[in-house]
């Protein structure tokens, strides 16, 4: 039997020195220092007119970080050789991420960024040339209250169907020519106890528009 | 999960700092008046004169790459800044828009002396001076906008300097020579012909005085090269001649600066005193007089260390001219003073770095105190000894009731003005959050609105590795709400334990305390004693067990602590036991985790407040996978260097009261990040993959089967069971870097518990734990089908619409709390960096209230038009029955 037991874990260390977050890149840092550049393009029909002091680019989620000049143009200064994953960071708009890679003699390739397939090269052109792919999409519409949406709702339907039933039938119920109808009809149902369904119909369709109410009221009834 | 667009601002707010300011600038030239300001936290920000917001900002890299050397602005000027250390960037700006101009790098060959390099911008070139002690002044000149060399670098040669030389542009000045007859000299390092000033440094003081030789530079943006010498004496540099002013400094501590005023060369002087609060003088230099508007002092504004970071003498339109005096403390906080010492606006720029946060109820308001001591069993026992004397007071407690529904009704315009007073609500959703900033000032925020409601600042608080714990909530009326933090003194390292009410930010109970030991370990009894409090228990270095209060040391049994050193993984655990007379700690089990030279990154423990709901996971074949929910368990990363696999990162689930070792896993050529989470039996912790280039997140989950180990009821012991319980995991890509995560907590832990992460793009996402749940299966069929598991996919989506905080960027996010709600549904949020960022998020959706868009009216009109319906069928009924029985 377990001895009932109940303690205390204490979360932090408190001898414990503070902790480099920072570790140098495992890529052999070469002592050249190269540059990233590359044009971001600004969000077509976007009506903000500063749009360069939001965008913001990231190099190695933060490692780099570049500005925007007026022209959209970019600078990214003192990188020494290495992979980079460049990024746009706009509050606004998603752009696609690109993968820089430097070799040790400075030579530098663009490509997508795929991180399930690491080996798959897709090159893309150098300078960079980053467009907005599209808006980010925060929020969840919300439902708008319309006209149609209410009277094609079921639970509608099945409240102004029998109203249409209880209140516009026995109005054509007065009309003689329709009371003729339902009479025959209902004669015909006397004399044969379960009436044949094609003679059902066809009597119906001859009567034309109205009698189609008639049926709708049978089938009413059947209900 | 996510949000409507009309509740933007409803549930969540932001505010965004800059940081510690170190260089400021007025601009008053462009239409909107601004200062703009180059902080610690390597931020470029403008501030509006008026208000103090933020109107642009840039923030570059928290590395030393982003360091902020060189701010300068002059009017109709561009900003200029020198960013970096060894390469450097320069770098313009508009200061209007913000927006870059042009930006250059230089790089200094010679390395070890990089650091020593001073920048100014003089005639629109960018002076570069790097001394070489004792020997040589190297100047270089760039062009500010090109970075264009004008001609080489020039070597002045200077042997008298040495490290207590300071440089006020383009003066650079010494004291030289020995004790007793020292010579002031200073150079202007820009001008063609070198010309030494040189006087022997007794000139400037009186006979008698002993003169250490201590330089310091004006403060802020001074119109002309001064300097202080020992902190008493002031001197200009006018025409290559020193110029001793007439005044001395007015306070050991105070901060200087000179101006030119409308009404001529003005040195203004701050200080501030413990006693006598915030002092500010100003002199006219050119008719030495004190200038009587300026002057200031009383206990008003209490700024500690007070230091100018600039003055701004504005003309108005009147005859006098306006001052405004922009003052930086050692709390961080940047005030602006207009004359009168009233302060325009402040800015608490040390909540761009907090240490520690903690959510602590509201107390209940009094009449619901009143009626909760009634239905209080214990309590109802003691005072009513009849039926009677209970009816009375229920009468009592209902005439109360009455009294205050009326007060509200008829003040109900009167509230408005007047502040809502700290009681909790119905849902419990209004708290305070108590925060504890880097550099030791504390806060008590309210969440709602995000309004500062106290502020104590301790400089004695180092608040390297702080916690926190709230000791007694506001839920026991008679006794106050107790938080105590347990830092470090700053100068001895030994324990400092400082004890407040956060709901007001007074002292308590042990007020401040000093420990004269260094601390190993803090813990929190789990059981209260009479006064509800829960006890504090230290445990010193030498291994000795202080409790706190004393009197609740015979309450202290089954604690079990451990101590885990960052550098070598070591761990150690202790059993604490009370003798008799004291409480001792015995050593019971030690770990090498991780292997030779490995470190610890990081450790998640569960959350205090944590709870378990279900014991087990209904499966699809009706039977129950039954969790292994051990409370004492951690998750302990390290990582180690491996000769063939460089790193290697290894995630351990430690029982840290036996100090068995549940469940582990490594990963290769990997590098472990401090992020880690666990709560209830799931692990979470992130590393990047260097062999693939990537951020995986790893996770764990622990089952004890589908039979139980112990019967329904029972407690867990970490003792009692030796089986092993079976883990689950798997690994995922995370198409983001994080830099922040944490858990969703609610109050039963009925609702889904998701993962919050703090995106380096600055984005706060919001991910169920469903979709990095380790039993996802490889392929849909069947059971886990049925299950409602989410086949396996390897990359994480992380859409737009989790984000928590749309548009609204959170810089910098460092760290995530979350805290349970009175709704069971609701999790409160906050999500520290350089900016703060509060909402509440549903992980499960508000299936305890109503939803926000509820239509009131539709559903009144719809019923309102049945019962007339009703009615009028009714009466159209028995008209139709009247005529049909006429007929």
């Amino acid at each position: 039997m377990c001895r009932m037991l109940s303690s205390i874990v204490p979360l932090l260390l408190l001898a414990a020195n503070v902790l480099c977050a920072v570790n140098p890149s495992d890529d052999e840092v070469g002592v050249g220092r190269y540059i990233i550049e590359g044009r971001v393009f600004p969000p077509e029909n976007s009506d903000a007119s500063n749009w360069q002091i939001d965008t913001r680019i990231h190099v190695n989620a933060g490692e780099y970080i570049g500005f925007v000049k007026n022209d959209g143009t970019f600078t990214l200064h003192n990188v020494p050789s290495g992979s980079y994953v460049v990024e746009i960071v706009h509050p606004d708009y998603m752009y696609e991420p690109v993968r820089v890679e430097i070799n040790s003699r400075g030579r530098i390739r663009a490509r997508r960024v795929n991180y399930i397939q690491t080996s798959q090269v897709i090159q893309v052109p150098y300078p960079l040339k980053m467009k907005a792919a599209t808006r980010f999409r925060y929020f969840q519409v919300r439902e708008q209250w319309r006209i149609t949406d209410f009277l094609f709702n079921p639970m509608v339907i099945m409240m102004v169907l029998p109203l249409f039933l209880i209140m516009i039938l026995p109005k054509m119920m007065n009309d003689p020519e329709t009371k003729e109808d339902l009479k025959q009809f209902g004669d015909i149902a006397k004399m044969t106890e379960f009436p044949e369904m094609s003679e059902y119909f066809a009597s119906f369709f001859s009567g034309g528009a109205k009698p189609g109410a008639a049926k709708a009221k049978q089938n009413k009834k059947r209900q | 999960m996510c949000i409507y667009e009309d509740q933007i601002g409803k549930f969540d707010w932001r505010q965004t700092y800059v940081g510690r300011i170190k260089f400021a600038q007025f601009d008053t030239v462009s239409t909107a008046k601004k200062i703009i300001v180059a902080t610690e936290e390597n931020v470029l920000a403008a501030l509006n004169l008026k208000t103090g917001q933020v109107m642009w900002r840039h923030v570059f890299e928290s590395a030393s790459s982003g360091d902020i050397q060189l701010l300068h602005f002059s009017d109709g000027d561009k900003v200029t800044t020198v960013t970096g250390s060894n390469p450097y960037l320069v770098r313009g700006w508009d200061p209007t828009t913000g927006v870059l101009l042009w930006e250059w790098p230089i790089s200094i060959i010679d390395t070890e002396r990089a650091h020593l390099s001073e920048w100014w911008v003089q005639n629109g070139m960018l002076v570069h001076l790097l001394p070489a002690f004792g020997s040589h002044l190297e100047v270089t000149m760039y062009n500010l906008m090109t970075g264009s060399n004008r001609g080489a670098t020039s070597k002045l040669p200077t042997v008298w300097t040495n490290d207590g030389c300071i440089l006020t542009p383009p003066y650079y000045t010494c004291i030289s020579g020995n004790m007793g007859n020292y010579m002031l000299l200073s150079l202007d390092v820009t001008s063609n012909a070198v010309q030494i000033i040189s006087k022997p440094l007794s000139n400037y003081f009186s006979e008698g005085e002993v003169i250490e030789g201590n330089l310091r530079p004006l403060d802020g943006k001074t119109s002309q090269p001064g300097f202080i010498i020992d902190d008493k004496a002031i001197l200009l540099i006018k025409n290559n001649e020193f110029e001793p002013l007439n005044v001395r400094l007015a306070d050991q501590s105070a901060s200087a600066t000179f101006i030119d005023a409308i009404s001529g060369p003005m040195l203004v002087q701050a200080w501030s005193d413990e006693n006598k609060g915030l002092s500010i003088t100003a002199y006219n230099i050119a008719t030495n007089t004190e200038i009587t508007d300026m002057q200031m002092s009383g206990p008003k504004i209490n700024i500690p260390e007070a230091e100018l970071l600039g003055v701004l003498c504005i003309n108005t339109a009147r005859e006098q001219p306006a001052y405004r005096i922009l003052l930086n403390g050692a709390d961080d906080a940047v005030h602006l003073l207009q004359q009168g010492g009233r302060v325009v606006w402040s800015r608490e720029e040390s909540l761009a770095n907090i240490v520690a946060a903690e959510f602590v109820d509201l107390p209940v308001s009094e009449t619901d105190a009143a009626l909760e001591s009634e239905f209080d069993q214990k309590e109802a026992i003691k005072v009513y000894s009849s039926v009677w004397a209970a009816f009375v007071r229920r009468l009592h407690t209902q005439y109360q009731q009455l009294h205050t529904l009326i007060q509200n009704l008829q003040g109900e315009g009167a509230v408005l003005d007047t502040p809502s007073p700290l009681v909790r609500d119905y849902f419990n959703l209004h708290k305070i959050i108590v925060l504890i900033t880097d550099v030791g000032k504390i806060y008590g925020m309210d969440n709602l609105s995000g309004e500062i409601l106290w502020q104590r600042y301790d400089g004695n608080l180092n608040t390297e590795s702080v916690v926190m714990f709230t000791r007694r909530s506001a839920r026991h009326p008679p006794h106050d709400a107790y938080v105590t933090i347990i830092g470090k003194h700053e100068e001895t390292g030994n324990g400092y334990v400082i004890s407040l009410n956060p709901i007001r930010g007074t002292l308590v109970g042990e007020r401040v305390l000093r420990l004269d030991v260094r601390l190993l370990q803090v813990a929190l009894l789990h059981t209260v004693d009479a006064e509800k409090l829960h006890a504090l228990i230290l445990l010193d270095e030498d291994e000795t067990v202080q409790v706190l209060p004393v009197s609740a040391a015979p309450l202290v049994r089954d604690l079990y602590m451990y101590v885990a050193d960052r550098e070598t993984g070591r761990m150690q655990g202790y059993a604490l036991k009370y003798d008799g007379r004291q409480v001792i700690a015995q050593r019971t089990w030690s770990l090498n985790l991780g292997g030779a030279g490995a470190r610890i990154v990081t450790i998640a423990g569960k959350s205090r407040t944590e709870r378990v709901h279900s014991a087990g996971k209904p499966l699809a074949d009706r039977s129950v996978l039954y969790k292994y929910s051990n409370p004492n368990l951690l998750l302990v990363v390290l990582e180690r260097p491996d000769p063939t696999h460089k790193d290697v990162v290894t995630a351990v689930a430690v029982d840290a009261a036996c100090g068995a070792v549940v469940a582990a896993s490594t990963h290769r050529r990997a590098r472990a990040l401090p992020l880690a989470v666990h709560s209830d039996n799931c692990l979470a912790y992130l590393y990047r993959s260097d062999k693939h280039r990537r951020l995986e997140i790893a996770t764990m989950e622990l089952y004890e089967g589908n039979e139980r180990w112990l019967p329904a009821g029972t407690q867990f012991s970490s003792f009692g069971c030796a089986r092993a319980p079976s883990v689950e995991r798997q690994a995922y890509i995370v198409p983001a870097s994080l830099t922040a995560l944490a858990f969703t907590s609610t109050e039963k832990a009925i609702t889904d518990t998701h993962l919050l992460m703090g995106l380096s793009t600055g984005m706060l996402m919001e991910l169920p734990w469903a979709y990095v749940d380790p039993r996802r299966p490889m392929t849909l069929s069947g059971e886990p089908r049925e299950e409602g598991l989410i086949p396996y996919a390897p990359e994480l989506p992380l859409p737009a619409e989790a984000s928590l905080n749309y548009n609204r960027t959170v810089q910098r996010v460092r760290a995530i709390y979350a805290a349970p709600s009175g709704l069971e549904s609701t999790s409160l949020v906050l999500a520290t960096g350089l900016d703060l960022f509060y909402t509440r998020v549903a992980p499960s959706k508000t299936f305890d209230l109503l939803k926000d868009d509820f239509d009131y009216h539709l559903i009144s009109i719809v019923l309102a038009a049945l019962i007339v319906a009703t009615y009028s069928t009714k009466y159209f009924a028995s008209r139709k029955m009247l005529k049909q029985a006429w007929k």
